[in-house]
């Protein structure tokens, strides 16, 4: 062994002792969880209410930084600058394997390699509801409605590309139906119109539309995911009521840059599974309407490219983005 | 009497000495972030969200709601002061509001501010209280079409606001239509404008341009002629409203409250419409509409009015039928959520502790704020007599920190500095800036249900007079621009026989 390989081996030896040291210590200080939307919506409550717990396992504080803009691209391109040190983390949900396929992300970051997936932590189905005027009382009674009627059947959404949209999008695809789709701005606007009956139909998340849907201002047909709602059991998944393959189910999910420690993402890793089972956070999914979801890295990493590969088609099949 | 058995229930719930401190607690923050532009009740509330889930649901509703309508109450205040909008609903209070404090009227000006503001409070209150249901249900009867001539109503109706010249004042309203225009399109999800920065694809923020425009160019405006106007501004004449002020506002903040009531109780119309409206009216109907924009009382009292009435009225679609109208309506639902209550009609009956206890506690931090603001006005108004070295810096500072904090975003801030030239150069120009404004807020809502009604309709435009309340709107409209166009074709005529 020559003097200069003894050296470069005990330099590499000393940097990995001293990287392992850090990653030990990991957090040393205030890590940043960047919320690619404003406050109040889903990404929000959800990432808020993991901050709060994670701090607390981590003895660090966790500064939420909502960063909105271009349905979530900006805050994420911020992140995908960030150093790879663990002290930046984001918060991405379901609009993170659309954006590909609504905005030209060229030059920016690619949403699967320009980050190192860290915990997926739960997600939550749509729900297809109805105006109570409307004559169809079952999934395949709207879809007949529908189809006499091409393109009539007003449906409702929070705006182009959103969860909404997408799911309403992926039942015309796989029904194949065509209604007259209305974008909003938001989804608060959209209910307040399918309510009030100037649109008939539309595609919300199941956490926001129940209290409609109890006091009977809205009637359900079908919930979008695989399985039916501990909060609505009396109502059949869209799939067994006539769509078979139908499933859209929003997720949130927290990633670092590429490139972060290992040790850093195995022990975020160990808390968020912690947190995740902690009483106040399952109480508090199991009122949103959502289920906590674990996965391995590599399972978590699969999920992401399959949905991105599932919405890319609905996405280019509807014509949602227009040249 | 049932109504007011229910408001003494309310009444006792509300002043539990737990609920009052709720309540002192929520207002105080809200006149604090009403004060800093930028800052809004939105982000707060999503902020302080998690500390509500240890405290009793009717606590944290009246906390909630007090940050909400606090803010509303704050807004004015550096409006008049300053000239900078802490909320949007406090843009119009900046054309009068700055030029009375500009001739030592600041304490009027805020005074005035706060009776209003309470007065209308004291109205939403009890509008909510009688008739929140009905009321709620005859709001679901707007679509796209009666929205949209409403607004139209609205906007061939600010034509009133054109001081001086016609033209110039035409040409800022269309200006506002083209910065409206900036953004994601709603229907097809086109870029328009954005230029590829993603910051644009939601459009340009209010306040981005209210604070640029009025507080930043005003600055600009002022480094180039501030000798003069600094002793103006250090002549304080007297604290309180003069019995001639309070003659003259007694009308304005009826007719406020009673526009800011009806825009409130309509989930589909923004904040500042009823502000706007206002302002439009009382300039229609005052004696000497020239004083307008030179420090009208009127223009203060009816526009404060209206936008706090607005603001109280807006929890009726929230609190009767569970319906968000608005980002913070959509945040107090997540509230109650989170304390386990489903939001919706049964709450009244389900739980009426904490509807009548809401609606009492709202009373009461009106109430509150009046007690919180009138001291404070002997100190605000030594606020003008910083010297203007001391008070720009600060000014520029706080704007800075308000437009960040709305999205944490620092292309905004450069944004506002944009604005901040524009407006000075249409300062200088004389070009009128409010407008500007009025077509900003309306022209995308206007589009947006145009183009709405149309895609739901097929194309036909006969929906917006088979409709009938569209059409009721659209003949007040026609009934508007006669009453306008007839004194000038009347001049005419009558030159044309000399």
């Amino acid at each position: 062994m020559t003097f200069r390989s003894l050296l470069v081996k005990t330099a590499g030896v000393l940097l990995a002792l001293t990287t392992a040291a850090a990653a030990q210590q990991y957090p040393t200080k205030p890590i940043r969880l960047i919320i690619p939307f404003p406050p109040g919506g889903s990404n929000d409550v959800v990432g808020r209410l993991i901050a709060t717990q994670l701090s607390e396992r981590l003895g660090q504080q966790i500064v939420v930084d909502n960063r909105s803009g271009a349905g979530g691209v900006v805050g994420t391109e911020l992140a995908s600058h960030a150093p790879k040190d663990g002290y930046t983390l984001l918060v991405i949900s379901i609009a993170h394997a659309v954006n590909p396929w609504l905005y030209d992300l060229k030059g920016r970051y690619d949403p699967l390699k320009s980050f190192t997936p860290v915990a997926i932590l739960a997600s939550g189905p749509n729900v297809m509801v109805v105006n109570p005027g409307v004559q169809a009382k079952t999934v395949k009674e709207l879809i007949a409605l529908a189809k006499k009627s091409p393109g009539k059947v007003g449906w409702a959404s929070a705006g182009v590309g959103s969860f909404q949209h997408l799911g309403g999008a992926l039942f015309e695809l796989q029904a194949g139906v065509k209604f007259l789709h209305v974008p909003f701005k938001g989804g608060g606007p959209a209910m307040i119109d399918v309510v009030a009956g100037h649109n008939q139909v539309m595609f919300s998340s199941l956490v926001q539309t129940t209290p409609q849907i109890q006091s009977g201002k809205l009637r359900p047909l079908g919930v979008g995911g695989k399985k039916r709602s501990a909060i609505l059991p009396d109502v059949p998944t869209i799939a067994e009521a006539g769509v078979p393959d139908y499933e859209a189910t929003n997720w949130w999910g927290i990633v670092a840059p590429a490139g972060v420690p290992q040790a850093v993402v195995d022990r975020l890793r160990k808390e968020i599974a912690a947190v995740q089972t902690a009483k106040p956070v399952l109480d508090a999914f199991a009122r949103e309407g959502a289920d906590i979801v674990q996965m391995t890295q590599p399972e978590f990493a699969a999920y992401m490219a399959s949905e991105m590969a599932k919405w890319g088609k609905v996405v280019k099949a509807s014509g949602m983005k227009v040249q | 009497m049932d109504l007011f058995n229910n408001l003494i229930f309310g009444f006792s719930e509300a002043l539990s000495l737990q609920n009052l401190l709720y309540c002192f607690i929520g207002v105080l923050v809200g006149t604090l972030i009403g004060v800093l532009p930028g800052i809004g009740p939105l982000g707060t509330i999503a902020i302080l969200l998690p500390i509500t889930y240890g405290v009793p649901p009717v606590a944290a509703m009246i906390m909630l709601a007090g940050i909400y309508y606090g803010a509303q109450y704050g807004g004015s205040t550096t409006a008049i002061l300053v000239n900078l909008p802490g909320e949007t609903s406090a843009v119009v209070t900046c054309i009068d509001g700055h030029q009375m404090a500009q001739q030592g009227r600041a304490g009027p000006a805020l005074a005035i501010a706060a009776i209003g503001s309470f007065f209308a409070g004291t109205v939403g209150t009890l509008l909510i209280a009688l008739f929140g249901p009905p009321l709620a249900d005859v709001a679901l009867k707007f679509g796209a079409p009666e929205y949209f001539s409403l607004m139209l109503m609205g906007l061939v109706a600010a034509a009133v606001l054109a001081q001086g010249d016609m033209v110039k004042s035409i040409a800022m309203v269309v200006m506002g239509l083209l910065l409206g225009i900036i953004g994601t399109d709603v229907n097809s999800g086109v870029q328009r404008f954005s230029f590829g920065f993603f910051e644009l694809t939601d459009g340009i923020g209010f306040i981005v341009v209210a604070v640029g425009v009025f507080a930043i160019g005003e600055i600009v405006s002022n480094l180039g002629e501030a000798q003069e106007r600094r002793v103006l501004a250090n002549k304080v004449s007297h604290l309180f409203p003069t019995l001639q002020d309070l003659k003259k506002s007694w009308g304005p903040i009826l007719r406020g409250t009673g526009i800011g009531c009806f825009f409130g109780v309509l989930p589909g119309t923004g904040p500042s419409i009823a502000s706007f409206s206002s302002y439009m009216l009382e300039k229609k109907v005052a004696k000497n509409p020239d004083e307008f924009g030179r420090g009208a009382i009127q223009g203060v009292a009816g526009p404060e009015a209206a936008n706090n009435a607005d603001a109280q009225c807006k929890f009726i679609p929230m609190l009767t039928l569970g319906l968000p109208a608005s980002g913070v309506m959509a945040l107090m639902l997540g509230a109650l959520t989170i304390q386990g209550i489903q939001p919706g009609p049964q709450v009244m009956t389900q739980k009426p502790e904490l509807f009548w206890g809401l609606i009492a506690s709202m009373w009461i931090g009106n109430l509150l704020l009046v007690v919180l603001n009138l001291p404070l006005i002997g100190l605000w108004v030594k606020l003008l007599q910083v010297p203007y070295r001391l008070l720009f810096p600060a000014i520029m500072a706080f704007s800075a920190i308000g437009v960040f904090s709305v999205n944490n975003s620092a292309f905004e801030i450069h944004l506002t500095a944009l604005f901040g030239v524009l407006g000075f150069i249409w300062m200088r120009l004389g070009f009128p800036l409010a407008p500007m404004l009025l077509g900003f807020v309306l022209g995308p809502m206007m589009e947006e249900y145009l183009r709405r009604a149309m895609l739901m309709s097929g194309g036909d435009p006969s929906v917006f007079i088979t409709r009938p309340i569209s059409l009721a709107f659209i003949i007040a409209t026609i009934l508007i621009l006669v009453v306008m166009v007839a004194p000038s074709v009347r001049k005419q005529r009558e030159a044309f026989t000399d």
